[in-house]
């Protein structure tokens, strides 16, 4: 086993990257709109269909396979620009306010019919195209042969965290967003714009999600359901670090990674367990989540 | 009419006493006329549906209730099925049909779960005019129909069912499965492995999460254990169905150093393992024996020398196929209308329907020349020998068919942009299968490494040598 090491390190770390990007979305958008996004597994899986199409038409073209990067970029933004303002203007904004219990109806159904809508638009083959991952090449770490794409996975899931921090530290939105996170109706009264603030943080949601969706494509098969599973495991993560905290999330990805990977190699029947077993644990020493608490709000 | 009848008098007996303990308290009077009204309706269809269907003129048309994942990952191996059950529905009917009437098909979605099914099985099965059921691809699907077949006594032909456990207990009237199941399916990968790489010492398994992928790695460890006993298992991993994701298992599978690696994955699992688990060399590492793997081999870049299989006799390019002018023809149309060329699941499904066709000519042959009943049709299916697309199925007194196995490893050919099945052994249906009522897991148990000498060789199945 003692060989078994150096791999079961780099594949928690590999495995929590993934994690990631699938739940941070999720925690900046509760965290400012106070909303809890059922729909944002769905929006995850959207990313990875539109990215794997464009990078498919860019291999059917034989354009240069390099493009295909800049696509898996591209169509987050693209579902994010044109997902984000649209689902937060016509369903999430009537949300606000309300119970926990009718903002989880409402996202749920616009999951339904955001999942049926793929079913629709991609059809229910799975699909995969796996160029960037090709592109990349190979490292034998440990003795066992990795992905170098699996190694950008990790350096992408630091690099957001750093530069969702520093946008909200070091910029003049993350600062309004800070505002109206820590008192929307001051933040009103002192003519900061809430309902675009509103839009901007929920389509930067969006984009985190679709982002994920469409880095985990060139390693991942993209298939109807895969926003259910998404969206289950991206909720364990957010509880584990607390609803709305984003270094949580961070953090919370490593816990549920290092668990699931853990079971594969120690315990491989306890695999789709062990996400939850790790947050039942820590919910009942910290039932706020490691980083989340009783009153404070953070972002 | 006197059932609709008696089930309306018992539906409104049945709202009396509904009425009496109370139990609709919240429902407001019109909602209440609409419960009544709906169980009666109810059991009305209930009753019709499990009453036999007499001796009958010719109906207009035949239904079959087809069974087959259309959706969801599972769809990777159940459209397959679905475009071989629409082609060959089209050619039965350019022939006339079966006994001059043609055939229609009502497809079901297997992927909106058990509850889900039962209640399109139990609605189909209502209607006189679906006489046969051809369900399913999931073995979970299979296990949870059987039972309600026998209520209903609708017979029900398994078109893929791999599960043994299907027919174990040999009490079944209505279900049938003229495919092969789980014990010859898997033992026949043992004796194959063993006969290529007779030093194997390690062997890891791979397998999906639920009955199908428990079932497989027990029967092909028992075998290699019983045909070698100092194999050792050194990781097995039951991902879970329909996962995106292997890069963790191929990393536990590598650090294990298995000299083989089995998987019975299936479908977009199957593809996407194999996408993964190429570029991280797990193919080079381990001799890899993909159970599934002929389904893939047109989508996917497997590299030479994988152990594939196609779970029975349904290799559209063996020996006995390409000898068949129908199997070549089914073959070509399948192409040209779907842009590749059959998987197994294609031909199983295309067999069965051959099979219940064959069914329906001797039922009405030997009761001169009338509609069979659904009774009539079970008894014709009971100990059949039918010559399908790729060999013959015979029926066992457990309703199980002897299906011929055919394993080899991938090679690639001048002929075909992707890589075919070379090296091949097709094993006779009943060398690997124990006798009806005999326990498979014991009966494996038993089996010696002289068992396996008896048998072809790899290489051995080739054109004009069987």
């Amino acid at each position: 086993m003692s060989n078994a090491i150096i791999p079961l390190l780099l594949d928690s770390l590999a495995s929590a990257a993934l994690i990631f990007f699938a739940a941070v979305g999720l925690t900046l958008v509760f965290s400012v709109l106070r909303v809890l996004n059922v729909a944002h597994g769905s929006l995850y899986s959207i990313g990875g269909y539109v990215a794997a199409s464009v990078c498919l038409f860019i291999a059917s073209r034989q354009l240069n396979p390099y493009l295909s990067f800049v696509a898996l970029l591209f169509s987050a933004v693209f579902v994010a620009a044109i997902l984000g303002p649209l689902i937060e203007r016509s369903l999430v904004r009537w949300t606000y306010g309300k119970s926990e219990a009718v903002q989880i109806l409402i996202t749920f159904g616009l999951f339904l019919i955001l999942e049926d809508l793929q079913r629709l638009v991609f059809g229910v083959q799975s699909l995969y195209e796996d160029s960037p991952m090709r592109l990349l090449g190979t490292s034998s770490i440990g003795g066992v042969v990795y992905l170098n794409y699996q190694i950008l996975l990790v350096a992408m899931a630091v690099l957001v965290v750093v530069g969702l921090r520093l946008l909200i530290n070091h910029t003049r939105l993350g600062r309004l967003i800070t505002a109206v996170v820590t008192d929307r109706e001051m933040a009103q009264s002192i003519g900061i714009d809430t309902n675009r603030i509103f839009i901007l943080a929920f389509s930067l949601g969006v984009f985190l999600a679709a982002l994920g969706g469409a880095l985990a494509t060139p390693t991942s098969g993209i298939a109807p359901g895969l926003g259910a599973d998404t969206m289950v495991l991206a909720f364990a993560v957010a509880a584990i670090g607390g609803l709305g905290q984003i270094e949580g999330a961070a953090v919370a990805s490593l816990i549920v990674g290092f668990a699931r990977v853990l079971a594969i190699y120690l315990v491989p029947s306890l695999d789709a367990v062990a996400p939850y077993v790790a947050m039942l644990a820590v919910l009942l020493i910290r039932p706020y989540g490691l980083f989340g608490s009783v009153t404070a709000r953070r972002i | 009419m006197a059932f609709n009848g008696i089930s309306i008098v018992f539906a409104r007996c049945l709202s009396l006493l509904q009425l009496l303990f109370r139990l609709d308290r919240g429902l407001p009077p019109a909602n209440r006329r609409l419960v009544v009204d709906g169980l009666a309706g109810a059991l009305a269809i209930g009753l019709v549906a499990t009453t036999p269907v007499a001796a009958q003129d010719k109906p207009s048309s035949v239904g079959l209730g087809v069974f087959t994942f259309t959706s969801g990952p599972a769809a990777a191996y159940g459209m397959p099925g679905k475009n071989a059950a629409d082609l060959m529905i089209d050619e039965i009917n350019a022939k006339g049909g079966i006994g001059g009437v043609p055939v229609t098909a009502t497809y079901v979605d297997e992927a909106q779960g058990a509850q889900g099914v039962i209640a399109e099985y139990r609605r189909l099965a209502g209607d006189a005019k679906n006489q046969v059921m051809v369900a399913a691809l999931s073995s979970a699907t299979c296990l949870a129909l059987a039972p309600i077949a026998e209520q209903l006594e609708v017979p029900t032909v398994g078109w893929n069912c791999d599960t043994h456990q299907l027919l174990i207990d040999g009490k079944s009237k209505y279900v049938f499965r003229p495919n092969g199941n789980t014990v010859p399916e898997f033992i026949a990968y043992a004796i194959y492995l063993l006969d290529r790489k007779p030093d194997v010492k390690t062997v890891a398994i791979i397998n999906p999460d639920y009955a199908f992928g428990h079932d497989a790695a027990k029967i092909f460890t028992a075998a290699l254990k019983a045909l070698k006993p100092d194999i050792e298992i050194v990781a097995e991993l039951y991902p879970k169905l329909g996962s995106p994701n292997y890069q963790t298992e191929i990393s536990r599978l590598t650090t294990a150093r298995p000299d083989v690696v089995f998987s019975n994955l299936w479908g977009a699992d199957l593809e996407n393992f194999v996408r993964q688990a190429t570029p991280r060399g797990l193919f080079t590492s381990s001799q890899v024996i993909l159970a599934l793997g002929e389904t893939v081999l047109q989508r996917v870049p497997l590299p030479d020398g994988v152990i594939v299989g196609v779970l029975g006799d349904g290799w559209w390019m063996s020996p006995d196929a390409k000898a068949n002018p129908e199997t070549v023809k089914f073959a070509e149309a399948y192409k040209s209308r779907f842009g590749e060329y059959p998987v197994f699941p294609s031909i199983k499904m295309a067999n069965t329907l051959i099979y219940v066709k064959a069914a329906y000519e001797a039922a009405m042959q030997k009761n001169g020349g009338k509609w069979p009943t659904r009774a009539e049709l079970a008894d014709a299916m009971k100990g059949s020998k039918v010559a399908t697309l790729t060999g013959i199925v015979q029926t066992r007194a457990d309703n199980d068919g002897l299906v011929d196995q055919i394993v080899g490893v991938t090679l690639k050919t001048s002929a075909q942009p992707f890589p075919v099945i070379g090296d091949m052994v097709r094993y006779k249906g009943d060398s690997l299968l124990p006798q009806a009522g005999q326990d498979p897991l014991a009966w494996i148990s038993t089996l010696k490494p002289e068992f396996a000498k008896g048998l072809p060789k790899p290489g051995s199945y080739k054109i004009g040598e069987r």
